[in-house]
């Protein structure tokens, strides 16, 4: 069931100091890449079918390949700005193999012909910032980093930017403008990043797990990383279960694994007596999915996108039915309209209009007209907005009051007792 | 403009637009209505109000039309059901957290919002939230307040002193709902610039100190004019009742000053009021004046210079008249009276070619380049040093001066007076009054002029440009023009029965009375 392809050395302390890491064979890819050609590297990549695991799933080959094909700078930017709520697996990757990640982003940027690079870790990380530190440290003293790398001749430096605590510098060119010392709001598109980003120049932004991904798609080929997952979706994947399950962490599975493998067999299911109520697949931005669907569904970006939610960031909460899911609403749109940045108005004022709804009837003055506003609000800051915010504010307050309307019903006609048979508080 | 151009199709009508321009620059130019807010023609675009929204064909997604570059064959509507609904909720978005103020915000009937509800929406808000508190009156410096609630954060005012002035002075501080326009650390919205923010702020969230609480914009009528403030000759129109002129503003002119113009600029609708205004003509010497009409004064100061010698008669302009001013005056005083000495009183000589890199220009005349003009044309100059051994050598017994029109800008305004006193006869044409003109020794003419407000004419701008204006209107009746001025002194007869009604004059407000510093 679990695939150990990224994390099968995590449960070794010693993998996190560059000693440990070259004694599991850390840094023999990387000589083996710097002799290829680039492009070679460019089209392994895309072979490989390898998507962004950061949220939004866009194939990695073909996001390198809308860079100019010329001899401007460029930029990569590793985000590590993991903010999305629920999800944990960055972290867990940063602080077991600091130096997976930057073997993984030297690859990459070789591929891309950068000569410098970023990893914009969330400012809350502070042991993964002086893991990452530490780590690149090793990499310039041992010649991984710096002048003319393994005498390979590419120079490349690596350097840590941290966050200041916005979620919405996750998204792209927020993270962006954040680097370039501006307010971290995203930037109208086009241009794009690759065609105009960090510093008006192409930059290239991925996730800290697809970054390290491609370690393993140069060590064993493309054909080798797709035996794991489904055609559409290939490799794998590491998900952070948290929630009402027994054994809550992060899991490396092969995209296409049923989601009841990974709750029931992985994570050890739920507590005696507990039923399943809800799973949210993909982070608080995917919309939620029923205790029927989930025991269906199987964790790829196709299967998800059928059952009309998505993959995401790979963050799976799961909730059974002690929960309420007027309160757990009530949580998502105070985060979405606390990370709100404030620029674009549909999103500015839907995140704030939902949250004092979605509050109002979890206390208890719901109106029974609610409902339909709250989807009426949703629907209109869906795909209105510079970046996906919006979206990802829209998603799970239509999901819930549509899924699970009886609850926000009881709310609105009993007051303060949702379906779930919770008080609240 | 880039030379080729492209074909489009804006709710089915086919036009042509140069290459590279934005979807709603075409619907622009096809005169298309398309509601638009944080959208500026002479700022960056913004991107954020979100209300400018298209359907491109073959697109899946709405755009916004300020973002969207045209391409050859593109079909961009803006009239389906989708797009009027999300437009409508555009407004609605912009509308909850706004304090829908109106009646007693100074921006209603000129307010963006309001233009484009009214247009745009119109429909049955379904907010019932409370709304969002923020301040109501926040100085921002010597010229803005700000009203945090009625902002929309469209960010033009941001991008004005990013881009525009480069001052830099506004942010927009916090984020989400909670977002505010201000200013770093209490540093001070200053510069002078600053009242272009008011100008292109949508709504009452700026607000200007000198015109806010005032009038009820409904209630003023607008005349173009070309700004006397300096001499760069920003196209602007003043903003007037029957009570005087309450302010000036920016015309769009991308000739010479774009969208905007300077803070200096807007003051000079202040020194044509009535308050400053010489209203009727004086005679006389010190403490002893006769109460004569304009009529008769300028007949007797016309009887004055035909008995002077045309040789002990000297001819002072200043840099603040109409090329057609110029002109007839030259005309009178050369032609008929064949005077022979002519001089240019310049008020900043050491600042003449001072600019501020934007409009503002050191020379504080609109027409300092058309005096020099018709010297060429008429010729007749003579150095200053000439005027002062004329008169100190009693050579000069009558002195005209075509005084200044905005007197603030002569910093040697007293020192002129006084030496130019020291002919026997002195007449003084004047807009404004003067004590000092009150309490001359020599034989004195006051002779009220009208204002570039009151009268039609040109300047001739620093390069040259010669730009026309006509009359807006009339604040003192009684005050005559150049041209009328040289016909009653040659004799000849005016028509005073064509003549407009000058102002009342403002009448007391006790809003303003009542309000204290802001």
């Amino acid at each position: 069931m679990q695939v150990k392809l990224l994390s099968e050395h995590y449960d070794k302390p010693e993998f996190q100091a560059l000693g440990g890491y070259e004694r599991y064979g850390g840094y023999v890819v990387l000589a083996k890449a710097l002799k290829m050609d680039p492009n070679a590297i460019i089209e392994e990549v895309k072979a490989s079918g390898l998507r962004g695991r950061g949220g939004a799933g866009f194939p990695t080959g073909t996001k390198w390949s809308f860079l100019p094909k010329n001899g401007e700078p460029r930029y990569l930017l590793c985000n590590a700005d993991e903010g999305e709520p629920g999800t944990f697996k960055d972290r867990v990757m940063m602080e077991k193999a600091p130096h997976q990640l930057i073997e993984g982003m030297i690859i990459s940027a070789f591929a891309i012909g950068s000569k410098k690079s970023y990893i914009y870790i969330r400012g809350e990380y502070t042991d993964s910032i002086r893991i990452v530190g530490q780590a690149i440290q090793e990499a310039y003293k041992a010649g991984y980093l710096g002048k003319n790398i393994l005498g390979l001749g590419f120079d490349h430096d690596m350097d840590i930017y941290v966050g200041a605590g916005a979620y919405i510098v996750g998204e792209e060119t927020g993270m962006i403008s954040s680097l370039e010392g501006l307010k971290g709001q995203p930037k109208l598109k086009p241009p794009f990043p690759a065609v105009q980003g960090y510093l008006r120049k192409p930059t290239i932004v991925n996730n800290v797990e697809t970054l390290a991904a491609v370690k393993y798609i140069i060590r064993d080929g493309a054909s080798s990383y797709r035996k794991h997952g489904t055609e559409k979706s290939a490799g794998t994947k590491l998900f952070s279960v948290s929630g009402n399950v027994q054994r809550p962490g992060t899991y490396e599975v092969p995209l296409g694994l049923p989601l009841k493998v990974l709750i029931n067999d992985i994570c050890g299911g739920l507590k005696p007596g507990r039923k399943l109520k809800a799973v949210i697949p993909g982070g608080s931005s995917a919309p939620v999915l029923t205790g029927d669907e989930a025991n269906k569904v199987t964790m790829d970006y196709e299967a998800l996108a059928q059952m009309g939610s998505m993959l995401g960031s790979g963050a799976v909460i799961v909730i059974d039915d002690s929960n309420c899911m007027v309160d757990i609403l009530s949580t998502i749109m105070h985060f979405y309209h606390h990370e709100s940045c404030g620029q674009c108005t549909p999103c500015r004022e839907g995140t704030g209009w939902l949250n004092k709804i979605v509050h109002r009837i979890a206390d208890g003055h719901g109106e029974s007209k609610d409902i339909d506003l709250i989807k009426k609000v949703s629907e209109q800051m869906m795909g209105k907005t510079i970046c996906a915010l919006s979206d990802a504010a829209a998603m799970p307050a239509i999901s819930f009051v549509t899924k699970f309307r009886d609850e926000f019903e009881a709310f609105i006609k009993k007051g303060q007792i949702g379906a779930g048979g919770t008080a609240h508080a | 403009m880039p030379d080729k151009s492209v074909r489009i199709k804006v709710n089915g009508q086919e036009i042509e637009v140069p290459e590279k321009s934005t979807v709603i620059q075409a619907f622009k130019q096809a005169g298309v209505d398309i509601c638009h807010y944080c959208w500026h023609p002479g700022l960056s675009i913004a991107g954020v109000c979100r209300l400018c929204m298209v359907q491109v064909e073959g697109m899946p997604k709405l755009q916004i039309a300020c973002n969207t570059e045209v391409k050859e064959g593109m079909s961009v509507n803006n009239t389906s059901d989708v797009v009027k609904e999300t437009v409508k909720w555009g407004l609605d978005f912009h509308l909850i957290n706004h304090p829908l103020d109106c009646p007693i915000c100074d921006q209603a009937g000129e307010c963006g919002l309001q233009d484009q509800y009214m247009q745009f929406g119109s429909y049955d808000p379904e907010m019932a939230e409370p709304k969002v508190k923020k301040e109501k009156v926040v100085d921002l410096g010597p010229t803005v307040v700000l009203d945090k609630e009625r902002c929309i954060l469209c960010s033009r005012c941001v991008r004005f002193t990013d881009e525009v002035s480069k001052t830099n002075e506004l942010g927009i501080f916090n984020r989400g709902d909670r977002s505010e326009i201000g200013t770093v650390a209490g540093k001070p919205l200053d510069n002078n610039y600053s009242l272009n923010t008011v100008d292109i702020c949508p709504v009452g969230a700026l607000t200007s100190k000198d015109f806010r609480f005032r009038q009820r914009v409904w209630y003023l009528k607008e005349a173009d004019a070309i700004c006397p403030g300096c001499s760069t000759g920003c196209s602007v129109k003043v903003h007037y009742n029957e009570e005087g002129v309450w302010r000036v503003k920016p015309r769009v002119n991308p000739e010479v000053n774009g969208h905007w113009m300077c803070d200096v600029g807007r003051n000079t609708y202040k020194y044509v009021n009535l308050k400053n205004r010489l209203l009727s003509a004086k005679v006389g010497k010190r403490d002893v004046w006769q109460e004569v009409s304009v009529e008769d004064a300028v007949r007797s100061a016309g009887l004055k210079l035909r008995e002077t010698k045309p040789e002990e008669i000297a001819v002072v302009f200043t840099g603040q008249y109409t090329n057609e001013d110029y002109a007839v005056a030259f005309k009178f005083f050369k032609e008929e009276l064949k005077v022979k000495s002519f001089f240019h009183w310049l008020n900043n000589p050491d600042k003449l070619n001072e600019f501020d890199g934007l409009l503002f220009r050191g020379d504080r005349n609109p027409n300092t380049k058309g005096l020099e003009n018709a010297f060429t044309t008429f010729g007749g100059k003579s150095g200053w040093d000439n005027l002062q051994a004329g008169l100190s050598g009693r050579k000069f017994k009558t002195v005209i001066v075509f005084g200044p029109e905005d007197q603030s800008v002569f910093p040697d305004l007293e020192e002129k007076i006084k030496f130019l006193s020291s002919a026997e006869n002195l007449i003084w044409l004047t807009a404004c009054s003067n004590s000092m003109l009150d309490s001359l020794g020599c034989e004195t003419w006051q002779i009220p002029v009208k204002t570039y407000i009151e009268k039609a004419g040109s300047f001739t701008n620093f390069e040259g440009k010669v730009q026309s204006f006509k009359a807006g209107t009339t604040i003192v009746a009684q005050a005559l023009t150049i041209a009328e001025t040289v016909d009653l002194m040659a004799g000849r007869e005016i028509n005073w029965n064509l003549r407009p009604q000058g102002v009342g004059g403002p009448k007391i407000n006790y809003a303003i009375a009542n309000r204290g510093q802001l």
